[in-house]
């Protein structure tokens, strides 16, 4: 019999997808994608107004009033993708970077989108990079998740993404750990447990925030049981927006953040 | 704690809940759920009990507050949580409860801090004290573990007390995920609920997300139209193969059998992409709304699906008889963490658990609602209440799902998916599912759009309790095992 099981899975064909056509992909994911050209003062307005956390916002910059889009809040609800500029996105740079990089600001009267800063590379991750090539462990942590995050994380593991390949294991205790995944907003009654788990992990380390509650506390901000983002309790080097996100989302972030410090320039 | 004299001590409304929750066990009622609420227009803190009660179906049996509540824990175990829930939030003493300590609140919240009645916004951090209860004698030891745990898993504490391997007693400490849902809804409006009931327990997330519209639904009398319940009747039931594919591969990889573990793992996301390409989500986030879902199933997405569903629980199947076949997968699982039926049904456990204890129980043919009404079908349950038993349920409600989407999908037709629900009036009401892990019931109160109390009653609150009742007597090598097999949701049990 166990041998039928070993024949099966001879059979059974190859699922692992190139790493080329998972890194940047979004679909699934729900995230939305602002086409500047459709967008009006009008649409900006009234997007805002749909929106049940504060991803999308107005803000005033340079006497301009611009659109800001802030994937590190946004729960992927589907609302604003329901206006003519507005629509789920296939594709999304923004997994594994700094919380500027998680913004995005439009000029509905220019129909431009508006430059952010540029991330400031983390010392710790060409640290690790160089101590051990792309070998990597991580600690996942929740911080008061609602587990949406874990099931993709889990997902990770699966025959389609084989996290194992690019030598990333997950690891039971953060004292092997070299990279904290952190989900959910942190509660207060978990805000010691995660300032623990990080005292406990060896330097140099380094701590990636996931999901929308992970990021900005998502649709958990305003809870008075909830402490905050994972940032506001413990040192955060890159965020993965979602909610939650998809596993080829939370790939490209984990591999962006080990990718980055090797950037010319810096 | 003693019972005070007076009025206090008990009222009729308690005394006839207690009534209803005593006798025999085929005659007496099933304690739903237990919480608070505040009438805003009569100034008044009320309690509000649900029983099933045997041949009436569910009763809905209210008291006001005063300060106090008499326990009904001393006649029904299954209220203990419950009672200390209402403690926490609403500040209100219990009188007669066997075990009145917090539970929600950690020592972090000040002592006089009821998220629900204080309208406080910045809690201040405080250092109270948490007595866990101790078992005394020669040889006992205790392990604590957690709440952080080796692995992807949710947070929670684990006190056992041992005797070399054998476990004699185990204490839970759960609530580290507590978010304040409930108080979160106060003040949400009605058209963006679902979206908070989504982030209760993600893995179940549209069972969540139907069981608050249906509560809408039902507060405002209206249906959601045909097609809609049999959009949501699809993705429940996808919801359900997929949760259950992925604890029985998780029950493998337990016993370090890593074959079907990765199977399992493989044929769940196969469901998850297909998912995709059906209805633009991996866990149907978004899909349903009060008053019907936002996208209908194409007859081409139909068709993908029905070849998705028929390939997954072929595979699962196979894979499933291989699995329970070797004497490795037997050994362990037979006869490990028994749940006594008596102890089930004291403690009014739901879901697969339930059913695996020989409690033949499931809302979707006891309760029906949506696209259920009228149906027939096979609802697995055993009576041995092991590890084994809770794996052979979740097995054959899985192919018991797949045969519900393919018959639902030879029904759809063309027609609205959406019905208004109206804005301007007060409204109360409540819906109970059944969830992957058993009995999910939402119960909501507003007016003019906006919630004003949403209570969650959750399989993972309801089933916690009795998990300890399974471990105690076996090694504590094997409560990883058992804790599987029951694999209840921390986030949904503390919201
Ligand atoms: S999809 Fe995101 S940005 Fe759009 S309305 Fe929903 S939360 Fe806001
Ligand atoms: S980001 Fe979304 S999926 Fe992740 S924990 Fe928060 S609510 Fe759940």
């Amino acid at each position: 019999m166990i041998l039928d099981v070993i024949q099966r899975s001879l059979q059974s064909p190859n699922r692992l997808v190139p790493v080329e056509s998972l890194l940047g992909r979004a679909d699934g994911g729900r995230m939305p994608h602002v086409d500047v050209s459709l967008l009006t003062a009008e649409m900006a307005e009234t997007a805002c107004r749909l929106c049940p956390t504060s991803a999308l916002s107005l803000v005033h910059r340079e006497e301009k009033e611009l659109l800001c889009l802030d994937y590190g809040q946004c729960i992927g609800c589907g609302r604003c993708a329901e206006l003519k500029a507005f629509s789920i996105a296939e594709r999304l740079t923004c997994c594994g970077v700094s919380k500027q990089r998680l913004v995005q600001y439009f000029d509905p009267e220019r129909a431009t989108e508006v430059e952010t800063e540029l991330d400031i590379p983390k010392a710790a991750g060409r640290e690790i990079l160089s101590l051990m090539g792309r070998a990597l462990n991580i600690r996942q942590l929740d911080a008061g998740s609602c587990n949406g995050c874990e099931a993709e994380i889990t997902a990770l593991t699966n025959p389609y993404y084989d996290l194992e390949r690019f030598g990333i294991h997950f690891v039971a205790s953060p004292k092997h750990a070299d990279l904290l995944l952190v989900t959910g907003s942190v509660t207060r009654n978990m805000a010691v447990a995660v300032k623990q788990t990080y005292e406990a992990v060896p330097a140099p380390k380094l701590v990636v925030a996931v999901g929308a509650c992970g990021c900005s506390g998502g649709i958990f901000a305003t809870s008075p049981a909830v402490a905050g983002p994972v940032d506001k309790v413990i040192p955060v080097d890159a965020y993965i927006p979602g909610c939650p996100p998809t596993p080829a989302m939370l790939l490209t972030g984990i591999l962006e953040v080990l990718r980055r410090p090797t950037k010319p320039g810096k | 704690m003693d019972p005070m004299p007076g009025e206090n001590a008990t009222t009729p409304t308690v005394v006839e809940v207690a009534r209803l929750l005593q006798g025999p066990p085929e005659n007496r009622a099933r304690l739903v759920s237990l919480f608070g609420s505040i009438d805003s227009s009569l100034k008044r803190t009320m309690v509000h009990y649900i029983l099933d009660v045997p041949g009436a179906g569910y009763r809905v049996l209210e008291d006001m507050m005063n300060g106090s509540v008499p326990s009904i824990t001393p006649v029904s175990p299954a209220a203990a949580w419950y009672e200390r829930e209402l403690k926490d939030q609403y500040g209100v003493e219990l009188f007669g409860h066997p075990d009145p300590r917090s539970l929600l609140l950690h020592e972090n919240w000040p002592g006089n801090c009821h998220p629900m009645v204080d309208s406080t916004q910045a809690v201040p951090w405080a250092d109270e004290h948490y007595e866990f209860l101790q078992v005394e004698g020669d040889g006992v030891c205790e392990v604590a573990v957690g709440p952080v745990h080796a692995g992807i898993i949710e947070p929670g504490h684990f006190r056992f007390s041992v005797v070399g391997d054998n476990v004699l007693f185990l204490e839970l400490r759960h609530f580290y995920t507590h978010k304040g849902t409930e108080r979160l809804f106060q003040g949400t409006p009605v058209s963006s609920g679902q979206m908070l009931a989504e982030s209760v327990s993600g893995d179940n997330c549209f069972a969540h997300a139907v069981a608050y519209c249906q509560a809408i639904e039902e507060a405002h009398a209206v249906t959601a139209p045909p097609l809609a319940q049999l959009v949501r009747l699809i993705g429940l039931e996808l919801e359900r193969m997929v949760a259950h594919i992925a604890d029985v591969g998780a029950l493998s990889g337990d016993i370090a059998f890593m074959l079907p573990a990765a199977y399992c793992s493989r044929i769940k996301e196969d469901l998850l992409q297909t998912s995709v390409r059906v209805i633009g989500s991996r866990f149907w986030r978004g899909i349903a709304v009060p008053g019907g879902v936002t996208r209908d199933i194409s007859p081409s997405a139909a068709e993908m699906l029905r070849e998705a569903v028929m390939q997954a629980s072929g595979e699962f199947a196979k894979m499933a008889a291989i699995m329970l076949d070797r004497p490795s997968v037997q050994s362990r699982f037979e006869a490990a963490g028994v749940l006594h039926h008596s102890v089930a049904g004291d403690l009014a456990v739901v879901g697969p658990v339930a059913r695996a204890s020989g409690i033949d129980a499931d809302i979707r043919r006891d309760h029906p609602y949506g696209a259920y009404r009228g149906l027939n079908f096979e609802i697995p349950s055993l009576h041995y209440g092991d590890v084994l038993a809770r794996t052979r349920v979740r097995i054959d409600e899985v192919a018991c799902s797949a045969q519900l989407i393919l018959d639902a999908l030879t029904q759809l037709q063309a027609g609205p998916i959406r019905t208004e629900v109206p804005q301007d009036v007060a409204f109360e009401g409540f819906s109970a599912i059944e969830s992957p892990r058993g009995e999910l019931l939402y119960w909501v109160k507003g007016e003019a759009g906006m919630l004003t109390r949403c209570h969650i009653k959750s399989p993972s609150f309801q089933n916690w309790p009795a998990l300890p009742h399974a471990v105690v007597g076996n090694v504590i090598a094997d409560f990883p095992l058992i804790n599987k097999s029951f694999n209840l949701s921390y986030s949904g049990c503390d919201r």
